[in-house]
């Protein structure tokens, strides 16, 4: 009798509970060492920066487990803290868009017109910069800038100012430029990679069909790409909401975005204020990638990436 | 109306890339209602040709005419032709509902009709019932029907088909002429289609444009271009054939060709008298024994290959005048008593002096 049931156990070793439970650990195995990693270094500094945000400082800069509010009523309740950040927004939209309006020609045209060969060529144009530092670059768009800058030197020597002019940096419009310039290769690459799978043989079947080109391009080619649009949109909108780089290098004090703000408050060592503030952030970008999730999945955006 | 207005009219049509002539003055006529094939090798034309009439490229030279109505520099969505492309070009984005109704949809036809007429031509192709799948769901043969539907759809003038059976394999490909060919039956339109394929253009047109190097070399009926090709270039394209160099002369009241590498045979009648080609297809030829008395003068050779084929056997004979292949078809009818196939066999090869022809170079 007993072995009996010891041979049909080793019969059928999955049938009972305790195999199932191993076969599912095995499964989710290969899954830990990235979840340790999310949970050590997102998660858990998530939570204190959360934690901190609700705390204050005392008049020696320490800081105290005084769970309140403020830190958040400050924010909504200081006009120049909002108008900042709804400046940062403006400015993310018009990057975002500007950089949408150069980088959808730019891909297409490549991608349509240009050999293969040559499109390596171009792309590996466009991911060079990378490969010096982000400071030095933002750096050197100060020095085209500048009031003894490349761009002022260029309009005196063919006569079309006088003097040098000083409204070319320190300013949004410089910040904006510049944005432009670091942001443009994301958006490039991640609209590449959508146009890169695209059949154009689909525009000619649509005009014959009877589509004028602005209707082939709306109805054929715009839904099929329209993931790497959102991929673009993401790569370039959400990163402008923590720059402060740029601002501080070419926006001067008129410049600045929400960032510097926190720059600022951590600066001077008011940590739960500029927690408050990175938290308000986080949270209304989680919002956005919640409100963008339904047409967007990962994979796209890590294949494309 | 002793003559209707042509579907299509080339005239003196010509199309340059860069330094390079693809479509060298060529006129054209598609009468309505034709199912009419351009058939040549790759870089002959005929794709350039099907463009030009699409809209896609514009001609360097020349006019174009549908229905009457002169359309050189008509864009492709105002002109009413319809293309199936080489590789469907369906949007894979869409349902095949949405893909046949995308035509209609920018003609803004009422919803009702947009609606009727998409189930009519997919009911028509035979893919009712699949109307909500997406292309990527669907078998090659499938996004071809559905290709054909949409084109369909809008009721072109002309229907333009780019090798639509290129990427079929040979039992799908067999399965769609015939399905085209009825197609073609049933809603009249007028088709134009292109291929590099002799047997698809022999069994679905009813007229033939066999195009060489941007140039148009014949149009005729399936059987005028097999039967009576005008150059050495077509009678090679469409259909195997020998070619047998040599020098018509007359013997003895009867005209013979004296063969080049040695050999004399009767020349078909009418044949010009001085240096010629013979063609002759295989399906024409007799293999005799060489011991038989010949009654006519015949080819003496051995046979070197023997392919058996099914429904056919392809025999290779070595003669004087070079390498001669006969075929000889299976069937009841068709067997002699003593077939003569047999590898190293000696043979006489015999043909009646009218199915061979002289030819042009």
């Amino acid at each position: 009798m007993t072995a009996d049931t010891a041979s049909a156990a080793d019969v059928a070793p999955l049938a009972g509970p305790r195999p199932g439970l191993r076969r599912r650990l095995e499964r989710a195995a290969p899954f830990l060492p990235g979840l340790a990693m999310l949970t050590l270094l997102f998660v858990i500094p998530m939570f204190i920066m959360l934690a901190f945000s609700f705390w204050k400082t005392n008049s020696s800069f320490d800081l105290v487990r005084d769970w309140n509010l403020n830190n958040y009523a400050r924010f909504f309740n200081q006009p120049t803290y909002i108008r900042t950040f709804a400046k940062t927004l403006v400015m993310a939209s018009a990057v975002t868009a500007a950089g949408l309006a150069i980088s959808l020609p730019f891909t297409y045209f490549l991608v349509r017109y240009v050999s293969r060969r040559f499109q390596r060529a171009v792309l590996l144009a466009v991911i060079v910069p990378f490969w010096t530092s982000y400071l030095l670059r933002v750096y050197a768009w100060q020095a085209i800038l500048g009031e003894k800058g490349a761009l002022n030197q260029f309009l005196m020597a063919t006569g079309i100012i006088q003097q040098p002019s000083t409204l070319f940096v320190y300013n949004d419009l410089a910040v904006f430029v510049v944005l432009i310039y670091v942001y443009f290769p994301f958006a490039a690459l991640a609209l590449y990679a959508a146009l890169e799978k695209f059949d154009f043989t689909q525009l000619n079947a649509a005009q014959d069909l009877g589509a004028r080109p602005d209707q082939a391009f709306r109805h054929i080619l715009l839904p099929q790409i329209r993931t790497g649009i959102i991929t673009a949109c993401i790569f370039v909108f959400i990163p402008i909401l923590g720059e402060f780089l740029t601002p501080t290098l070419v926006g001067g004090a008129s410049g600045s975005l929400i960032a510097n703000l926190i720059v600022n408050f951590t600066r001077q060592g008011q940590f739960p204020e500029g927690a408050a503030l990175a938290i308000v952030i986080a949270v209304f970008v989680t919002i956005l990638l919640v409100v963008f999730r339904r047409s967007l999945r990962v994979e796209d955006v890590v294949a494309r990436g | 109306m002793a003559d209707s207005t042509p579907a299509i009219e080339l005239r003196h049509t010509t199309k340059r890339f860069g330094d390079t002539v693809a479509l060298d003055d060529v006129s054209m006529v598609i009468e309505p209602g034709e199912f009419f094939c351009l058939l040549g090798p790759s870089g002959c034309g005929k794709t350039t040709t099907l463009n030009l009439i699409g809209g896609f490229i514009p001609m360097s030279s020349g006019e174009l005419l549908i229905e009457g109505r002169t359309v050189t520099d008509l864009p492709p969505h105002k002109r009413n032709v319809n293309t199936v492309f080489q590789n469907y070009a369906l949007f894979p984005h869409m349902t095949v509902a949405q893909n046949v109704a995308f035509g209609l949809r920018m003609e803004r036809l009422p919803s009702a009709e947009v609606t009727r007429r998409t189930g009519e031509y997919l009911d028509l192709v035979g893919l009712a019932g699949l109307s909500r799948r997406l292309p990527s769901e669907m078998s090659g043969g499938q996004q071809q029907r559905v290709a054909l539907a949409r084109a369909l759809a809008k009721r072109p003038a002309v229907l333009l088909l780019d090798e639509p059976l290129g990427a079929l394999d040979l039992k799908l490909r067999k399965a769609m002429q015939t399905e085209l060919s009825r197609i073609h039956r049933q809603v009249g339109t007028t088709f134009v289609f292109v291929t590099h394929d002799q047997d698809e253009a022999l069994s679905m047109a009813t007229r033939i444009a066999i195009m060489s190097g941007g140039q148009v070399s014949q149009v005729g009926t399936p059987r005028e271009v097999y039967d009576r090709p005008v150059n050495r270039f077509v009678a090679d394209f469409v259909g195997e054939t020998n070619f047998l160099p040599g020098t018509v002369s007359t013997e003895g009241g009867r005209q013979m060709v004296v063969l080049s590498g040695g050999g004399r045979v009767a020349a078909p009648s009418g044949a010009p008298e001085g240096s010629a080609t013979l063609m002759v297809r295989p399906e024409s030829l007799t293999l005799r024994s060489s011991q038989e008395p010949a009654a006519d003068a015949c080819l003496a050779g051995r046979i070197v290959n023997v392919a058996f084929l099914g429904n056919h056997t392809r025999i290779t004979v070595t003669t004087s005048a070079g390498d001669i292949v006969a075929i000889r078809p299976h069937g009841t009818n068709a067997r002699p008593a003593h077939p003569i196939q047999e590898l190293g066999e000696e043979v006489c090869v015999w043909w009646p002096a009218d199915d061979a022809a002289i030819i042009a170079d």
